[in-house]
């Protein structure tokens, strides 16, 4: 299975760990009636959506001959590879060999299909090992449930790693320094005490003396997917409804690219949400993206050896203690451990 | 069939369509009366018509209106 192979603990850092959900694409890019070939956890899938909006997430690999599926045709409720025409159903199962009817190949299920669900317009499959195939329990975070909280994704592509691109949000004060020249992060102290402090579904890494001036506080939540809560004033052109939350989540593509799920939220009913998702719309997103730029800027700029030479201060405790989470998690999914 | 851009990177995910100069004019003094006026509905529709930016049948804004059109603009 696809999921076993390198599963290395050194593979396993560098590529996302196993037995959890992660995010993968906006749902948008797998329209009703197509395909989509995606890059996860260091190997190819194949996002297949069915006319009346089911989707499917099969192992990019026909299991006669290897062939990628996504190069095949689309049948409606199954994929026919290219090559021999093998024919591939949702759940894995070969449907049909056309080239030797009632070849032992068929009824068998031979190919990796993942469980996924959409949520907040992007897709999450979960990827379990062989030890492990039953999707581990999700828990959705509340802004991108509460009808009273309203949602927009920004969805990019980094050339980073994905650790980096979380260990990016578990560093808060890069917000005074990075994004100083922005929109939302001009203002507050650029000195800090920070501390951690423990919750039941992972940690808050937060300033001590500061709340509510720039970007002071961020929450990593593990509920069956990872993702980060935090918080970061509007300044007064936003309008009413407070600060705007960004819910974020991190696609390990592979070694050295992931793609980021930014949920920019705010609490806004009424007249006051309208007005929001009209700003947003036409003024503020561009805002927010010039600000993501920065940091795309930074982590692509980094060397790939970025965490092997540094000298950390107190400010890096909710990175350390990230680093600790995720490889103790990669040592635990090893298959040489 | 497959589609293997990368990256992607799209500055505006949330739009259906581009501003109209109308949009852009009224969002503009959104911002300007949020910051100036106010954050109340009362705010923002007296802060409109002290500056002329009208509804877009030419008439001035009541609450009444202005909810209503910025529902259509921002649902």
């Amino acid at each position: 299975m696809p999921l076993s192979r390198q599963a290395t603990v050194e593979h396993i850092y560098a590529t996302g760990l196993r037995n959890q959900w992660h995010p993968v694409v906006p749902s948008s890019f797998v329209a009703p009636g197509a395909m989509r070939k995606v890059t996860a956890l260091g190997e190819p899938w194949l996002l297949f959506r069915r006319s009346d909006g089911t989707l499917a997430m099969l192992a990019d690999r026909c299991p006669h001959r290897s062939a990628p599926l996504s190069l095949g045709i689309h049948l409606g409720d199954r994929v026919a590879c290219w090559y021999h025409g093998v024919e591939v159903a949702t759940d894995g199962t070969v449907s049909a060999v056309p080239g030797l009817p009632g070849c032992n190949l068929e009824g068998r299920k031979l190919v990796t299909s993942l469980p996924v669900r959409e949520v907040g317009g992007a897709i999450l499959a979960y990827f379990g090992d062989e030890q492990h195939p039953e999707p581990a329990e999700l828990t959705l975070p509340e802004p991108l449930t509460d009808p009273g909280t309203d949602a927009f994704l920004c969805y990019a592509e980094w050339n980073v790693p994905w650790r980096y691109a979380v260990e990016n949000l578990l560093d808060p004060m890069h917000g005074a320094f990075l994004h100083h020249e922005s929109h939302s992060m001009y203002d507050g102290d650029t000195t800090a005490k920070f501390r951690i402090r423990e919750t039941d579904r992972g940690y808050f890494f937060e300033k001590t003396d500061q709340r509510g001036v720039n970007f002071d506080w961020v929450e990593l939540c593990r509920t069956g997917v990872d993702w980060v809560d935090l918080e970061i004033p509007y300044p007064l052109s936003a309008g009413p409804g407070g600060p705007f939350g960004i819910v974020g989540m991190v696609c390990p593509v592979d070694e050295r690219r992931c793609g980021v799920f930014f949920w920019r939220y705010r609490r806004v009913r009424g007249w006051q949400r309208d007005t929001w998702r009209f700003l947003y719309r036409t003024l503020i997103e561009q805002r927010h993206w010039d600000v993501l730029e920065q940091d795309r800027a930074m982590l692509e700029a980094l060397p790939a050896d970025a965490d092997q030479q540094e000298n950390l201060y107190q400010h890096d405790l909710g990175v350390v203690r990230l680093r600790r989470l995720f490889r103790a998690g990669a040592e635990s999914q090893s298959v040489t451990s | 069939m497959t589609d293997t851009t990368w990256p992607y990177l799209d500055v505006h995910q949330s739009r259906t369509h581009d501003p109209t100069p109308y949009e852009y004019k009224l969002a503009a003094t959104l911002e300007e009366v949020f910051t100036k006026d106010g954050h109340e509905l009362t705010d923002v529709v007296r802060g409109l018509n002290s500056r002329q930016v009208h509804a877009p049948d030419g008439t001035p804004w009541t609450e009444e209106s202005f909810r209503t059109e910025i529902h259509r603009l921002g649902a």
